[in-house]
């Protein structure tokens, strides 16, 4: 190794050129040992730096004879080069082994910072849900009070008072002439009541009826839709519940339509749908299907074509306009969707129950 | 109402099976709930010839039987009944077979002797309810065949609801009606010649209507000298079939009756009546009557009675009256038929919680002109079991006859409701067998005169509903609307709900889980909880007292389900429910207000549990965060919020205020409340009124901002502050110094130590200028000015 504090005014070209070179194989061995940045820029500093070993064998440069410093100077360039392209070899080698030292450490299977997990009440999904397939179908929503009179729950409806149908949607009363709306039907009377034809809407909410048991609660959650123009059938009735279930269910489906009785439609139909997990076969794996009970049909909603009577009592010209309504009832569908099974869990908001809804 | 095959075939020879005439009936609106087959059990019974009979040796009562049951050996039977004999056909169930009660023979030795089998009475067999010993049956029979074929009891029985407005469905007769219709079959109507051997009965009775209107037509009839005794078989196992319990033979007549025609009838006693008149009249002021189920009634003079000469004997069209009811010892009888107004029956009925075949049936309609022939179907059957003279003719008054309505039938008006093109030849064969008189002669507008059985056919959409139904409403094709709107459909009629959906997806969205709680509450427990001040609205008929009140906010609720949750172990919960509460408001129509609100309970963890999750949990911070979220979500500025002295759920509590408004209220539930919900961690609750938030968010614009040019320069300051010293008036104090160069303060750091009641707020203020960039120097002038004025204005000082 040659000292650099020999004697400078003995320095050749030769001996300049020399010391040079040696500064490659020197910083070589000296790189290999560096573990860190922070080594690394040591001895980049020692080599590379103001003070460091290049500059103070480029210091002698102005004694050598002028003729022969361009090509020492170009030599010395070179060897910086050199030492540079080493210094950053290393430091790329070194980043590698840093990212190779993280891989050890890594394990994509350990829990992330997963924020909590909300969840809408399956009520409001399957609301939802079929609000939007109406919706695609061109009916708006609309919306009205819970508390409401007897005129917009009953009267407006062909339900006239000790109507015998009353008995079919027993009623809580606030007072002798208002109560808790016993159907969504009162949006019928109410947006028939504030728009003229041509209208589509659709109106979920609760409804209340007083029975309790295992396959009744006093409160619950209908979706009322209904239609009225110059030219419409029941197939018109038809073809949108068709097109309903088949979004909501699977597009295979069966409709069926029965006749039934409600006061403000006629001629009224309940809507039965194949039972999906039997197919309609009513025998499910063997034994008879416990969804539908053996018929292969379940019951899903009423509807009908609106009675003349509830045109007459919104004012509507019953000659001119013919329109159709339904209500089903969205904790039935729900139960259908999701296979529940116990009416009573949708009020007792188990957050294990409602959170499997997110 | 029970439909049994057998009977049916008396009207009309329908003979497809009985699942089809399920189907059928399903799809012409007469929904088949259920097909059973009542006496099915005695397929297993067997008819025996008692052989002979010997005491037992061990046992007084007890005779040893042998009996032939066709089994090709005589049965040792020990039997219990006085009255076996050798001789006697008699009905058999051997070892294996199970009796309608459920117990089943076996091979037994009874005081040891061996039995090998039952000898049954009529009670054993589902067939009566007296217990006269075993059943004998008119022989002479062949041992060993099966029960159900001797007895002629094979019969099918379908349950069928049957919708409100076909009361003519409640009858054997109006539901073979619909069949004949349906499979095109001929509709035989029962004889009802009566023979008529008495007196005439007009002369011996007179009756008055004082209320035409609630009674448009009553007849009575009168048999004298008959016997009152169990009614045949044939009869017994006919009401038996449908559920009916035989009473008797004259009370049975009536019942099967009612069943067959729909006309419900009466018997009463006519030696218990006084004098020769019957009245329909109202009762009078505190009158009161004890009907034939012992109970007495309470009348009103709405409420329609049947008067003798003295006094009131019957609930018109509900129940007889127990002081003129049909016993044993009736000789002579006076048979009513009359036709009641549905209204004033369902008033009655409802009232008192009574309701009967009878009036369930003239709350629906009868048939007025039809009436007569069941009445005397009626005479004449009791007369055939009861034996006696029928008087001639009846004694009848009809204030009102029936008339018929004359209804117009356009074909082209079906073929507009129904979307289907009907064949008029079709139409015309139908109205005409479900009764109708159809007069075609305008082809585009019938005249058409429903029967008087079809009380629900009213109006022109009765009879297209009726050809649909005849068509089969599940024939009708499907095709889409065209769905036209208006212009004026653009302003959402659902805003509120809309509004909600915003609200619930957000919800959803910083992991919060909706419950939906029931509308109601106890009022006891608003009491308890102190918010019994707060109006309310009441049930007048609630289901319970734990439900007799509309929920005046949703807090009860929320807590409801939070003890729920607990109950079952689930101990870390973030509710939330949206939803309207109700206000009393004597402007509204309904008498209510229907605000929307917002709750949120959170209880137990913070953050999800485990690693890399620190442990901790829940306080005012995190209900309070929830709050500001949402409100930043909306686009809306920051509450004030501000501690509420008094509140009857949380303390501490604290008030939301929006622009100055209340708009809600958040805090930790009281630990009494939270105690009765199992809470064991703190309980936090927020009730923030969303139709206020609503009205604001409405207002809200979201407008742009241009980004700042030039560098901020930041300066922190730590204030150490006496602990009742709110955050918020340190921030009122700095803006109101209106630095013009502040931009935003931001606390980041909040220290309290241990050993001094004081809070260490570190701010960090943020300083820029909008059109050049600021020297330190500028800033740490304008910084210290500002601490100076901080510390002369507010009781802190500066670490
Ligand atoms: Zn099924």
């Amino acid at each position: 190794m040659p000292a650099s504090g020999s004697d400078p005014s003995g320095q050749s070209a030769r001996d300049l050129t020399h010391h040079l070179e040696g500064l490659v194989p020197e910083l070589e061995t000296v790189l290999a040992a560096t573990a860190s940045d922070q080594e690394l820029e040591a001895v980049r500093v020692q080599f590379l730096g103001r003070k460091g070993r290049l500059s103070g064998i480029m210091s002698e440069l102005p004694k050598l004879a002028p003729d022969q410093r361009p090509l020492v100077g170009q030599i010395a360039n070179q060897i910086k080069s050199r030492l540079q392209a080493l210094v950053d070899q290393r430091l790329s080698r070194l980043k590698q082994d840093k990212e190779l030292k993280v891989l050890t450490y890594f394990d994509p299977s350990l829990p992330g910072l997963t924020a909590w997990q909300g969840s809408l009440h399956p009520i409001t999904l399957v609301t939802e849900e079929i609000c939007a397939a109406f919706g695609s179908l061109g009916f708006e929503l609309v919306e009205g009070p819970e508390l409401e009179t007897d005129f917009h729950n009953f009267e407006a409806l062909n339900l006239p008072p000790d109507h015998p149908a009353r008995d079919m949607q027993d009623t809580f009363y606030i007072t002798e002439n208002t109560l808790l709306r016993t159907h969504t039907s009162p949006l019928q009377v109410r947006t028939m009541l504030r728009k003229r034809p041509p209208l589509a809407a659709i109106a979920p909410g609760k409804v209340y009826r007083r029975d309790s048991d295992l396959t009744h609660t006093p409160m619950f959650h209908q979706i009322e839709g209904f239609l009225v123009d110059t030219d419409v059938s029941m197939t018109d009735l038809r073809g949108t519940l068709t097109a309903f279930v088949h979004k909501i269910f699977e597009p295979k489906t069966v409709v069926r339509f029965r006749p039934s009785f409600f006061p403000f439609t006629e001629p009224s139909a309940e809507v039965d749908i194949s039972c999906m997990l039997c197919g309609g076969s009513g025998q499910s794996a063997g034994a008879p299907c416990r969804v539908c009970k053996q018929t292969g049909w379940l019951e899903i909603l009423g509807c009908g074509m609106i009675d003349p009577a509830v045109f007459t009592a919104v004012g509507y010209d019953a000659e001119l306009y013919t329109g159709f309504a339904f209500g089903l009832g969205v904790e039935r569908v729900a139960m259908l969707k999701y296979g529940i099974g116990d009416l009573r869990m949708f009020f007792e908001n188990d957050v294990r129950f409602v959170s499997q809804f997110a | 109402m029970y439909l049994s095959l057998k009977w049916l075939r008396e009207f009309t020879p329908y003979d497809g099976s009985v699942e089809r005439l399920a189907e059928r009936l399903t799809m012409l609106g007469l929904e088949v709930e259920e097909i059973t087959r009542p006496f099915v059990h005695l397929q297993n019974i067997v008819v025996g010839r008692v052989v002979e009979t010997r005491q037992h040796p061990g046992a007084d009562r007890l005779s040893l039987c042998r009996v032939d049951a066709g089994q090709g050996e005589l049965l040792p039977i020990v039997c219990g009944a006085p009255n076996v004999a050798p001789d006697q056909f008699v009905a058999v169930a051997l070892p294996g077979t199970a009796l309608p009660d459920g117990k089943r023979i076996t091979r037994a030795k009874i005081r040891g002797e061996s039995s090998r089998g039952m000898i049954c009475s009529e009670v054993e067999l589902g067939l009566g309810e007296e217990n006269d010993g075993i059943m004998v049956l008119d022989g002479p029979l062949v041992p060993g065949q099966d029960m159900l074929t001797v007895m002629d009891l094979d019969d099918w029985v379908l349950n069928i609801s049957i919708t409100p407005n076909r009361g003519d469905c409640l009858s054997m007769v109006g539901l073979a009606r619909e069949v004949a219709v349906e499979f095109n079959l001929p509709m035989t109507l029962p004889d009802t010649r009566v023979i008529q051997d008495g007196p005439s009965c007009a002369d011996a009775l007179s009756i008055t209507i004082d209320d035409p209107d609630l009674c448009p037509l009553y007849q009575a009839g009168i048999i004298r000298g008959i016997a009152v005794a169990p009614s045949p078989p044939w009869l017994r196992h006919r009401l038996l079939t449908i559920g009916q319990r035989p009473i008797n033979n004259v009370v049975d007549v009536t019942n099967y009756i009612l069943m067959e025609w729909g006309q419900p009838l009466h018997a009463f006693d006519r030696g218990l009546l006084s004098g020769n008149s019957i009245r329909v009249a109202r009762a009078r002021e505190e009158q009161s009557l004890v009907t034939l189920d012992g109970r007495t009634r309470r009348l009103l003079p709405a409420d329609l009675l049947i008067w003798d000469a003295e006094k009131p004997v019957a609930l018109a069209g509900v129940m007889g009256g127990a002081n003129s009811e049909v016993t044993q010892t009736t000789t002579d009888i006076l048979l009513e038929c009359a036709v009641f107004n549905p209204i004033s029956i369902r008033k009655t009925s409802r009232r008192l919680s009574l309701t009967s075949e009878a009036s369930f049936r003239f709350e629906r309609g009868v048939d007025q002109p039809g009436s007569r022939q069941a009445m005397n179907r009626a005479l004449a059957l009791i007369r055939q079991t009861a034996g006696g003279t029928v008087m001639q003719g009846i004694a009848a008054h009809e204030p009102h006859p029936w008339q018929p309505p004359r209804l117009v039938f356009r074909p082209a008006r079906a073929k507009k409701i129904l979307g289907v093109d009907l064949q008029p030849e079709f139409c015309r064969q139908k109205l005409a067998a479900l009764g109708c008189a159809v007069d075609v002669q305008d082809a585009q507008a019938w005249r058409v005169q429903p029967p008087g059985f079809r009380p629900d056919l009213e109006r022109e959409a009765d009879l297209i509903e009726e050809v649909g139904r005849c068509h089969g409403l599940d024939r009708i094709p499907a095709t889409l609307p065209r769905t036209a709107r208006s212009l004026d459909w653009l302003h959402s009629l659902a805003p509120d709900t809309a509004f909600r959906k915003t609200v619930k997806h957000w919800a959803r969205g910083i992991g919060l889980t909706e419950a939906i709680n029931y509308s109601f509450v106890s009022s006891q427990d608003l009491a308890l909880m102190g918010l019994d001040r707060i109006p309310a609205i009441g049930l007048r008929n609630p289901l319970s007292e734990d439900q007799n009140v509309l929920r005046p906010m949703l807090a009860p609720g929320l807590l409801q389900s939070v003890r729920h949750n607990m109950t079952q172990g689930n101990t870390t919960l973030r509710l939330f429910e949206t939803s309207v509460i109700f206000q009393p408001d004597p402007d509204s129509e309904t008498g209510a207000l229907e605000p929307s609100r917002l709750g949120l309970a959170l209880t137990g963890n913070r953050h999800p549990e485990g690693w890399p999750w620190p442990m901790e949990f829940v306080d005012f911070a995190d209900i309070k965060g929830c709050i500001d979220h949402l409100l930043r979500h909306l686009h809306l500025p920051h509450a004030a919020y501000a501690p509420l002295d008094e509140h009857p759920i949380c303390l501490p509590c604290a008030g939301i205020t929006l622009g100055g408004e209340m708009a809600g209220w958040l805090g930790r539930v009281k630990s009494e409340i939270a105690d009765h919900c199992h809470v064991r961690r703190d309980l936090f609750l927020a009730e923030l009124d969303l139709t206020l938030v609503q009205r604001w968010h409405a207002q809200s614009r979201l407008e742009f901002k241009a980004l700042p040019k030039f560098p901020p320069v930041r300066r922190d300051m730590t204030l150490i502050a006496p602990p009742d010293l709110a955050l918020c008036k340190i921030l009122e104090a700095i803006q109101a110094e209106a630095v013009d160069l502040l931009q935003e303060i931001l606390l980041i750091d909040r220290f309290v130590p241990l050993d001094k009641p004081e809070a260490r707020l570190t701010l960090r203020l943020t300083y820029r200028h909008q059109d050049r960039s600021l020297t330190n120097e500028e800033v740490d002038k304008t910084h210290q000015k500002l601490s100076q004025r901080l510390a002369s204005l507010l009781p802190v000082r500066f670490s």
